[in-house]
């Protein structure tokens, strides 16, 4: 049915250093570091101005918003949101990616008896929502045209 | 013709007919023209005293001034200074289509001028829709602001509003000044009206005052705080109403959240939130935005963090707002809790990772009505120390085609209990290793859909874990529960939430993901189906909750853009043995411009028969005539979803929210009409009314009304932004 396995061709990143302006102690940087050191012929580089590509996070955000009220006015779902917007620059500060927003959204039901429980469960979405992001970001970066 | 010289600009005056002394003054009769710089005043006569560098003009004047445009009978304008003043005058302000007429205008400088006996408006004229009427309105373009005192605002040629004074901005930007006012009838409150007053502080911190008068209760006062600088952020708020006429206490909620690094490595983070009694959610549900929050969180934490490793120190609590006819447990207090988190990625392929989490759990078991703790019980100890070691080890191979991660782990906890039941020991502990593999291929082709060319991924993936029993039925239960069955959870290694349970496993997760990427690697649509295989029986479990069996549910999931305009969800959770989705949503978008959506979506969770939930929500925004929106959203309890000791009878079908609203988009101000139904507790909703009429121009930034709108419309926009404001 035309399946191929992926090969390096079609995770290789297009450029040959990358800088990521995440924090050091940022949970997403850290797993996409982890990545792009997996798909080969890409190295993370600490000085901005020598990477043929600079990737910079401009928002990212944790929300939740009630999803649904039951009749007694007690909340029974709720929607998690992991907000993530970047752009991606070259060495020069020309852009090779305008801004993109990246929106990954879970529904949970929730239970006031449980809520510390529910808080776990949270934490677990948004880390199962913080891999989707990272696959996804790469997927965005490796779609870039090569420099 | 005649010129001349000054200091900066030249000036050039023409006319008809010119005559004067040289050096002196000039008389300029019939088609007059002076022009010096951005100035420009148009006149039948004019005198222009070269001495003074003053004009005097009379009879038909039109003035330009900075792209403002002024007309009037007389004027007389020092040019350098700016100085002057101008009779019977109408005026128009570039930046923001502000205009109106007067008496007089005086001319300060070229930034100020004081409209005597005038009127403001950003209408077109002659005939507004709505204007100021002001003794004395300054315009002050250089700070931006007008100020107008002896104040009575006019719609529709009906006075509104009169003020002593008032302050405005004159362009878009965030100014201090009165925002649009709110009247409504709420079922509980009666009469309601919110005259909310925002004070600019600065750029970067804002303060917002929300007197409300409420007719059954008194004045409620509220105000919102909100601050962002280089290494700290945060909001605040605050309502609080002194001797509420219905039940003669003093009835306040308030809530802080507050976030500060300081060296880089620390962060002191707090949420905090409070209310003075158990009713409040009842008889305030549409002030405060959290409102539906009956269990009010107070949460403060001190992080260290560096690249490798991590220490958190947090204490938390909560406040219940009891609703006596459904009485909620009260979680237990983290008193306080220290986690230390260690984490090496990539050391020779190798990650390695640990947590140490050490809690004193305290609970207040003496809550009047509780059911869960009210008596020393076996799994609902009163206090409770608990220190946990989670050591990690896993060697994960990633290749672009497949990735296989084998992992080791180990689950070591010690439990100090008191106040348990007769008999059950005070001292306990437990050490689980578990071996996990998760493995998986990905697969790629070309495709098409729906007409584009698209990358379509097959990913199956494998996990299989291996966790041997320890017997746990004695052991508390502080924060630990069953999740969602969900993708997450299908990946996880442990049953459970939290680290009271451990579940023994022998058992293996299989699921496919298939996705639709277009051209720029931007995910259009997914499929995905998962399910896990027990290889022998679950032992570890909460009490009361039977779960042997040897396969689990079926879980299936769709999600994307069918077209430009529709995107289309659906999750189930399908139970084999049970022959019945368990767990199941349906949902559609439907977007086709600006300003109109409509969605529609299918809720139904029958996990636990105790509370079951079936719901149709429905929610939409359409421009319904011209200049006319409608927005909308009710959300239909499809079965009786009160838990069975909420003696409240049984009733099978149920507006749970509804809301319905209008805006009226003029020109120069916008009105809104929203209606609001919402339930607050076992037997009581409250409905709201609310009207706002916001003037174009003498404020910027909206209020209650619009909150409600958004919360509850997916994909709302606000008719006054070009962009249409947030999109979600």
């Amino acid at each position: 049915c035309g399946f191929r396995l992926r090969g390096a061709e079609q995770t290789r990143l297009p450029f040959k250093t990358i800088y990521l302006g995440f924090a050091d102690n940022s949970p997403l940087g850290v797993e996409l570091r982890r990545y792009i050191r997996a798909s080969g012929g890409t190295e993370i580089v600490a000085d901005r101005k020598a990477a043929e590509a600079v990737l910079e996070p401009l928002d990212e955000r944790r929300e939740e918003s009630v999803l649904s009220l039951n009749s007694q006015g007690r909340i029974r779902e709720l929607s998690l949101f992991y907000r993530f917007s970047f752009r991606v620059l070259d060495g020069s500060g020309k852009q090779l990616l305008e801004p993109t927003n990246i929106l990954i959204k879970r529904d949970m039901s929730f239970n006031e008896a449980a809520v510390l429980a529910k808080e776990g469960e949270k934490a677990m979405l948004y880390r199962d929502m913080q891999s989707d992001l990272v696959q996804q970001i790469l997927r965005r970066l490796a779609a870039l045209p090569s420099t | 013709t005649a010129q001349t010289a000054d200091k900066d600009e030249p000036i050039n005056v023409s006319a008809e007919r010119i005559s004067g002394r040289p050096d002196r003054e000039v008389h300029l009769d019939k088609n007059v023209e002076i022009v010096q710089g951005t100035t420009v005043i148009e006149s039948d006569r004019a005198t222009y005293n070269i001495l003074n560098d003053e004009v005097d003009a009379s009879g038909n004047i039109r003035m330009r001034r900075m792209g403002d445009r002024y007309t009037g009978d007389e004027l007389r304008m020092r040019i350098d200074s700016g100085e002057g003043y101008v009779t019977n005058p109408t005026y128009h302000l570039q930046t923001n289509n502000g205009q109106g007429k007067a008496e007089r205008i005086d001319f300060q400088s070229q930034d100020e001028a004081v409209v005597e006996d005038g009127t403001y408006s950003t209408c077109e004229m002659p005939d507004p829709d709505w204007y100021l009427k002001s003794s004395r309105l300054q315009l002050d373009k250089e700070r931006d602001t007008g100020f107008a005192t002896g104040t009575v605002v006019y719609f529709k040629g009906v006075p509104i509003l009169g003020t002593p004074a008032m302050s405005f901005p004159l362009s878009d930007a965030r100014k201090s000044g009165v925002l649009p006012p709110t009247i409504g009838a709420t079922s509980t409150g009666g009469l309601e009206v919110t005259v909310p007053y925002y004070f600019n502080i600065a750029p970067n911190r804002d303060l917002t005052l929300y007197p409300k008068v409420i007719s059954k209760r008194g004045l409620q006062l509220g105000a919102e705080m909100r601050y962002l600088g280089q290494t700290y952020s945060g909001e605040t708020r605050v309502e609080y109403l002194p001797s509420d006429r219905e039940t003669k206490t003093d009835r306040y909620a308030w809530s802080s959240l507050h976030t500060q690094t300081f060296a880089p490595a620390w962060t002191l983070a707090w949420n905090l939130n409070g209310a003075s009694d158990d009713r409040y959610p009842d008889d305030f549900a549409s002030t405060i935005t959290a409102s539906k929050q009956r269990l009010l969180t107070r949460d403060m934490s001190l992080t260290y963090g560096s690249s490798f490793w991590s220490a958190t120190l947090r204490a938390s609590n909560y406040q219940v707002l009891q609703d006596p006819i459904a009485p909620i447990s009260r979680p237990y207090d983290r008193l306080p809790q220290l986690a230390l988190h260690a984490e090496r990625q990539d050391f020779n392929g190798w990650d390695l990772a640990a947590d140490v989490e050490a809690t004193r759990f305290w609970h207040p078991s003496n809550l009047v009505g509780d059911p869960t703790y009210a008596q020393p019980s076996l799994y609902y100890p009163r206090v409770g120390d608990r220190l946990v070691v989670n050591p990690r080890l896993s060697y994960p191979i990633i290749h672009p085609g497949y990735f296989i991660t084998p992992k080791l782990s180990l689950h070591a906890t010690s439990y100090s209990l008191e106040n348990r039941a007769a008999g059950a020991p005070g001292s306990l502990s437990r050490a689980v290793p578990t071996a996990s593999i998760d493995t998986g291929l990905i697969f790629e082709r070309d495709a098409s859909l729906f007409g584009n060319a698209v990358t379509q991924t097959l990913e199956p993936r494998l996990f299989y874990v291996y966790t041997p029993y320890r017997d746990q039925n004695n052991f508390p239960l502080f924060d630990t529960g069953l999740t969602d069955f969900s993708y997450a959870q299908l990946f996880s290694e442990n049953r459970f939430v939290g680290h009271d349970r451990i579940s023994d496993a022998n058992q293996l997760t299989a699921a496919v993901v298939s996705r639709f990427l277009d051209q720029s690697g931007t995910e259009l649509a997914r499929v995905a189906v998962g399910q896990r295989y027990y290889f022998s029986d679950q032992n570890v479990a909460l009490p009361g909750v039977l779960n042997s069996q040897t396969k689990s549910d079926l879980l299936l999931a769709a999600a994307g853009k069918v077209s430009r305009t529709i995107s289309v969800e659906g999750n189930m959770q399908y139970s084999q043995s049970l022959s019945k989705m368990v767990r199941d949503n349906y949902g559609v978008r439907w977007q086709p411009g600006p300003m109109r959506v409509l969605n529609l979506q299918y809720r139904r969770d029958i996990s636990n028969l105790a509370s079951p939930l079936e719901q149709l929500d429905l929610s939409a925004q359409w421009p319904i005539a011209q200049r006319w929106y409608g927005v909308g959203r009710i959300n239909y309890s499809l079965r009786n979803d009160q838990p069975a000791n909420a003696n409240v009878g049984n009733r099978i079908g149920k507006v749970a929210e509804a809301l319905l609203g209008f805006e009226y988009k003029a020109d120069c101000w916008i009105l809104r009409l929203v209606a609001q139904r919402t339930p607050t507790s076992s037997n009581t909703a409250t409905t709201g009314f609310f009207l706002q009429l916001e003037l174009n121009g003498l404020s910027r930034i909206g209020s209650n009304p619009l909150e409600a709108l958004r919360k509850n419309i997916p994909g709302y926009q606000m008719i006054n932004q070009p962009n249409g404001g947030e999109f979600r």
